[in-house]
């Protein structure tokens, strides 16, 4: 459904990425790895519209489709979870899920832009119950009381109700969402990301964390020094090819025979 | 997700928010309660609140201009400058013989303009206070050249004395006004969409960027509200001494900004409470209408003003700290760069 055809992107003289063809399918989980530099961010901040490609085209849903922000990316139901999370440090749990996709009061307040805020409570409240959060004391609480595990857990909610409001077919990126986590905050991402992919949405997992992409892609894409070198079915590897691709010596022993 | 809750950082944040909100309540009473006991009956009358709330009213419209614009992440400084222009040109309509309430919409429509300009400015990453201290000089010079720098007089009797001078219910309009603009300014910040994307766009402007916001549109709605509260104050002021003053009044701005710092309101955006800086600006009256009741110098008011502007940002530092003095002490061993605060980028 998501495609990269050819996606180039230069910085001056600098060629982050070059020829890179890419897809993602409905429901399925693809691990994008590769060492730091590798392009890895390049490659997703293209897909989530906040960088636009040097040369290639992007096709979703069977057409081509330039995204020349984050916002036109969201509306063709692409939703990222950034590594830093992206959220207001000072508004509260429930405004930072629905920022950008506020509900509005019925009737003429809702014409003048009055928030339902209790019906974006309630909904923020069951996200987040959906993803097995039990921590929260309230979604009223700023998220900069939050702790490191809890705000990551209202970023992929947040995505998760984006997902749930552009009625499948959408594509959830995930730059390291495991990287500030400890063991069982990382399993329960894990869970998450089976869940989201299980109602048919295409879920692209940029991560250093190899067991991670083991545990849950089905298909693991190597970047190296901005090229796409390898694309493995998660089943037919193992780590140590995907980490002999990462560094570049699985390309070297293959280009001597 | 399974996650611990840690207590003492909530039990600061609580202390803080205890502080900045019904602290500045509870510094108002005790300084009202300071005056009456050193200034005795005169202080504490219906008549000196009267004169209170009349006082406050403007600096608390200027002061709504400003906060308005720094929740949106700016501050703009051009404030007086925008009031100046418009209550000139309303005033001008209105010798002339056009309609009071025609020139007032377009004394309000004016001020939307600047803002406006201010705001397109801005979006082309220009610096805010720099930007907002060229556009002070020149609307207040525009407002000097169409005047020849006269005062522009509303003659006797003042077409504007029901804005400026009448008293409803033993009060000026100026106080309505400001309280009207406060309610509704409350109420578009925390009750309305364009509100609350305003105030996280102030917050973190990349977050809200990447999170799909237009931030250049909310931060020009911030200038524009600011533009259209600084004309208000500027006609307010004019209705109230019967005449247009062509120079910007820089004072207002710094009493307008104290009222804003003791609100306890980021000047970087995103965060504080509308309401806390009519609280701010009653304070402000308070200490020099007992001031003056005590026959003290004026120019003693202004030091009270910058000393209780350093004494509210000292206080907000203190309650982010949590109070305690070991914590105030570990703050000074620690320096700036201590690690509670380096949380709050994420």
């Amino acid at each position: 459904m998501l495609e990269l055809r050819d996606i180039e992107v230069r910085f001056g003289a600098i060629t982050a990425l070059s020829g890179i063809t890419f897809s993602v399918k409905p429901g399925e989980i693809v691990a994008l790895v590769g060492d730091n530099g590798a392009g890895k961010s390049t490659l997703l901040s293209i897909m989530s519209g906040a960088r636009r490609p040097s040369g290639g085209s992007i096709i979703f849903g069977g057409e081509t489709v330039e995204f020349s922000n984050p916002r036109a990316a969201a509306r063709h139901g692409i939703q990222m979870v950034y590594q830093d999370l992206a959220l207001i440090p000072a508004a509260d749990v429930a405004t930072n899920m629905f920022l950008s996709r506020e509900i509005l009061r019925r009737g003429p307040l809702g014409l003048l832009g009055w928030l339902d805020k209790k019906t974006m409570r309630r909904e923020a409240g069951r996200q987040l119950d959906t993803l097995g959060v039990t921590t929260l004391s309230s979604v009223q609480n700023p998220v900069e009381m939050l702790s490191g595990g809890q705000r990551q857990s209202v970023a992929l909610a947040r995505a998760a109700l984006a997902l749930a409001d552009s009625s499948g077919g959408g594509v959830l990126l995930l730059d390291e969402p495991t990287a500030a986590l400890g063991y069982r905050q990382s399993r329960s991402v894990e869970d998450f990301i089976r869940r989201v992919a299980g109602e048919g949405i295409g879920v692209v997992l940029v991560t250093h964390d190899l067991p991670l992409c083991f545990e849950v892609a089905d298909r693991v894409a190597v970047l190296y020094h901005g090229k796409l070198v390898a694309e493995l079915q998660a089943r037919d590897t193992h780590p140590d090819e995907v980490v002999g691709w990462i560094t570049g010596s699985r390309l070297q022993s293959e280009a001597k025979p | 997700m399974e996650l611990s809750t840690r207590p003492g950082r909530s039990f600061a944040d609580t202390a803080s928010g205890l502080l900045r909100g019904r602290g500045l309540f509870l510094i108002w009473v005790l300084i009202i309660l300071f005056f009456w006991a050193w200034a005795g009956p005169t202080f504490f009358s219906l008549a000196n609140a009267q004169l209170v709330a009349s006082a406050a009213s403007t600096t608390a419209i200027f002061g709504a201009a400003l906060g308005l614009c720094a929740i949106a992440g700016a501050l703009d400084l051009s404030v007086p400058g925008v009031a100046a222009l418009s209550a000139v040109l309303a005033s001008q309509l209105i010798v002339v013989g056009v309609p009071v309430w025609l020139a007032l919409i377009v004394c309000v429509l004016i001020g939307v303009a600047a803002g406006a300009l201010n705001g397109f400015l801005i979006g082309f990453g220009l610096n805010p206070m720099a930007t907002t201290i060229g556009t002070l000089t020149v609307f207040g010079g525009i407002a000097s050249v169409i005047t020849n720098d006269v005062p522009v007089q509303l003659g006797v009797p003042s077409p504007l004395a029901w804005l400026g001078t009448s008293q409803y219910f033993g009060l000026p309009m100026s106080v309505y006004i400001a309280i009207a603009i406060y309610v509704l300014g409350w109420l578009f910040l925390t009750k309305t969409r364009a509100g609350v994307r305003m105030t996280a766009v102030g917050g973190s402007p990349e977050g809200a960027r990447r999170i799909g916001l237009r931030i250049q549109g909310y931060k020009l709605l911030g200038f524009v509200l600011s533009g259209a509260c600084s004309a208000i104050a500027g006609i307010v002021v004019a209705s109230i001494i019967n005449q247009a003053n062509p120079s910007p009044d820089v004072q207002t701005l710094f009493e307008a900004l104290t009222a804003v710092a003791l609100s306890g309101m980021s000047l970087a955006g995103g965060r504080g409470s509308l309401l806390r800086v009519l609280l701010g600006a009653l304070i402000i009256a308070t200490v020099s209408d007992a001031l003056i009741i005590k026959g003290i110098a004026p120019s003693w008011s202004i030091i009270a003003t910058g000393v209780l502007l350093i004494a509210a940002l000292g206080s907000d530092l203190l309650g982010s700290r949590g109070f305690s003095a070991r914590r105030i002490l570990a703050s000074f061993r620690r320096g700036p760069g201590d690690p509670q605060s380096d949380e709050k980028g994420a």
